[in-house]
């Protein structure tokens, strides 16, 4: 009895261990199956061992985190890429958005990054601090990409002391929405379909007078946000019009908001709550616009493709008006990035490169979403020429005001910005005491 | 006879093997790993340098954390005391002799299974301003003039309102079918003695039903002090610990530390600040609850 017993402990001893194991076993195979769910059937799963040796085919993995109408573009992107380079796969491999910095930061730290990455130009600086990312520009002279075929603009915020650590596939700015429809209705549409509007800050107020003036009540002049993103976006983009210089200084160490000028855009902002042509605390500025009771509306160009796809809704799209001295707007840019990888391989670096200029080169498919080609190529192509309001806020690629390229730049927006901002939008904080508070809190951000 | 007993260890200990060496990987060595990282700046890639006590010094200093802590303590406060009312209420309306006691049963118990994104989600979309269903009903009786609405997420004290109320209806149901299956064990006898005796409702309540009732009332209080100084999701998705940080619980200035500002080191600082509050409470609870016990006996 005894001796079966202890037999009978062996093998419950055995069979857990075995299972915890297994459990672990279990979790690698599942992963590899993520990571080669996009392959075609048949490229094997050994990508780099039998690829790098034989230096026939070299297989890269590529780290996105595009959903939506974004993830079936950039998925066409690689499929297109991967038809038409024989010697080079990639294997895109999607990450929830949420989680994708965290995932790409941690993992690149482990060693086990992915092949090539993606990137918004503001967390760039940041990337590049941890040792994220490397430089490119050894591997772009090989490769070939020519530098100069880029918008400036979108190039400049992805250089950082001078060397290149990025290739800028689009630009995504705020730009302004209008409903044909209501626009007409209050007589505020040109014979060339273009709202008729003086470009001023007095120009543009009157304009959404006449809106509530002449539309019925229940129709929201002017459709935003209550608070974070977007009208942080509206106050960046008249701060920069004003020719306010970011929030920090050139050194990046000391906070520096111009006041003056961030209580002008601020106060115009709030304004526009406080005076009902905002819908006070709207639960949903996006369903406010696409459903027809809003006559115009601001956000990212992103939101085209959504608008496009709505049945019979007729909109308009432009830059937002030029309200103060000089054209500006709030905007970020999707950039590939070449992770750190754990053994350097110039063969996979090179295939890496060519595929990001490659994306670039083919910006009308990546531009099917809204967002801005990063090369003025793609722009005279028919393709994009046969793609409707993509045309009309194009020329904004050149007026984004990036961001300093400092590390603390999405925390200084997410954490301080936002905050005080939202306060003011509310309208239970001057534009005098947020800039005040702002100030202090973005110097405290800095120092930590 | 030793040997017996030695072989019986050794066969519990074999047993108990598996679990053990899990535990310790996956339990035990991440908090020691934890209480090393108070003492680097370390962030999501790498240990930097060593800095000693730096954030401990830090994190007595810092604002923000007690700010957060004080958060999460009002949210122990609004919800302990409410949810054990709460739970002992509908135990006894679920336990009543009527034909709606299953309907009772099931309806008290349906949005524990719910996920917390879930249960926030309709939280919000209940409290939202002008398609909320509580504004629409509001305007609907007309206590609410047609072109004013109440911004329930917007305001300090209507949100902790609102984060309590769904905190409550959302996780009520596990602490209620504690609750009702305590009642049910009170022996009936007791009740029929009680009726003999001229006992009315509220007596029999006051003197047999609540005192039956106080062992698992007191583990349910201890289980939800812990849990709602816990507090993160529901708050985070409602009203992302805003109007100007007054509803965000320490929960999510750790998380914020540590993964928005890459700051493990004082993020895990900040963890084990809230470890021993939470240790201390938990004792004191144990320590009160066991001299209760002894003044008894």
């Amino acid at each position: 009895m005894k001796k079966r017993s202890i037999g009978v402990t062996a093998m419950t001893l055995l069979l857990s261990f075995s299972m915890v194991l297994s459990a672990c076993g279990g979790n690698g195979n599942s992963g590899n199956k993520a990571n080669g769910n996009n392959n075609a059937a048949g490229v094997g799963s050994e990508e780099s061992a039998s690829g790098d040796s034989s230096g026939e085919k070299v297989s890269l993995s590529f780290w996105t985190m595009f959903d939506g109408g974004d993830g079936a573009n950039m998925q066409s992107l690689v499929d297109e890429f991967n038809k038409t380079h024989s010697d080079i796969q990639v294997k895109n491999t999607k990450l929830a958005w949420g989680e994708y910095y965290t995932k790409l930061i941690t993992a690149v730290g482990n060693g086990n990054g992915p092949d090539i990455g993606i990137s918004h130009s503001s967390r760039l600086p940041d990337l590049i601090n941890q040792g994220v990312v490397t430089d490119l520009d050894t591997v772009a002279t090989d490769a070939g990409v020519d530098w100069n075929t880029f918008n400036q603009n979108l190039l400049d915020a992805t250089v950082v002391d001078g060397k290149h650590y990025a290739v800028p596939i689009d630009t995504h700015p705020f730009i302004m929405y209008y409903n044909v429809k209501l626009l007409k209705e209050a007589g505020l549409l040109g014979d060339d379909g273009k709202p008729v509007m003086e470009q001023s800050a007095d120009g543009f107020l009157n304009f959404l007078k006449t809106l509530k003036e002449k539309l019925p009540a229940k129709v929201t002049p002017f459709a935003l946000a209550n608070a974070n993103d977007d009208p942080y976006r509206l106050w960046w983009a008249l701060y920069s019009q004003l020719g306010g210089n970011d929030l920090i200084s050139d050194d990046l160490t000391t906070a520096d908001i111009d006041m003056e000028k961030g209580i002008q855009a601020a106060d115009y902002i709030q304004k526009l709550f406080t005076e009902g042509y905002i819908k006070k605390n709207d639960p949903d500025f996006y369903k406010n616009f696409q459903s027809g009771t809003a006559a115009i509306m601001m956000t990212g160009v992103w939101a085209t493709g959504t608008w496009e796809s709505t049945k019979d809704f007729e909109f308009g799209a432009m830059p937002i008006p030029k309200i103060y001295d000089q054209e500006a707007t709030w905007g970020d840019s999707h950039t590939i990035i070449l992770p750190t990888p754990k053994k350097e391989d110039s063969a996979k670096r090179k295939a890496a490169i060519t595929f990001a200029n490659w994306v670039a080169d083919n910006g009308q498919i990546w531009a099917k979403a809204g967002h801005i080609p990063s090369k003025p190529s793609v722009l005279e192509k028919q393709e994009f020429k046969d793609m409707p309001y993509r045309s009309d806020y194009a020329s904004v690629a050149s007026t984004v005001k990036f961001n300093k390229p400092s590390v603390k730049t999405a925390q200084i927006r997410d954490n301080v910005s936002f905050k005080f901002l939202n306060e003011v939008w509310a309208n239970k904080m001057t534009p005098a005491e947020a800039m005040d508070k702002m100030q202090k809190d973005v110097q405290k951000t800095l120092d930590e | 006879m030793r040997m017996k007993k030695m072989r019986a260890d050794v066969q519990a200990l074999m047993f108990l093997l598996p679990f053990l060496v899990v535990y310790v990987l996956f339990t035990i060595w991440p908090m020691i790993k934890g209480v090393e990282m108070t003492f680097y700046k370390w962030t999501l890639i790498k240990k930097m340098d060593f800095i000693g006590l730096d954030n401990y010094r830090q994190v007595l200093q810092d604002r923000e954390v007690w700010e957060a802590l004080w958060h999460s303590a009002i949210f122990v406060v609004l919800t302990t005391p409410t949810m054990i009312v709460l739970s002992i209420s509908l135990a006894l309306i679920a336990n009543r002799q009527s034909v709606l006691q299953k309907f009772y049963r099931s309806i008290f118990f349906i949005p524990s299974v719910l996920s917390v994104a879930v249960a926030s989600y309709l939280g919000l979309f209940v409290f939202q301003p002008y398609t909320g269903l509580v504004n629409s009903i509001l305007h609907l009786i007309q206590m609410l003039p047609g072109d004013k609405e109440i911004f329930w997420l917007t305001e300090r004290s209507l949100a902790w309102i609102v984060i309590t109320l769904i905190t409550l209806w959302w996780t009520v149901g596990f602490n209620f079918i504690l609750h009702l299956s305590a009642i049910q064990e009170i022996p009936d006898e007791i009740y029929e003695a009680a009726k003999l005796d001229g006992a009315n409702d509220n007596q029999i309540f006051w003197r047999i039903t609540l005192p039956y009732l106080t062992p698992i009332t007191k583990t349910i209080m201890m289980l939800q002090i812990i849990a709602s100084f816990k507090v993160f999701m529901q708050i985070y998705i409602i009203t992302g610990g805003g109007p100007l940080d007054q509803t965000r619980p320490i929960i999510q200035l750790i998380y914020q530390t540590g993964f928005r500002k890459n700051n493990l080191g004082y993020a895990a600082t900040m963890s084990y600040l809230l470890f021993v509050i939470l240790l201390v409470l938990s004792a004191l609870q144990y320590w009160v609850n066991n001299r209760k016990g002894a003044e008894d006996r």
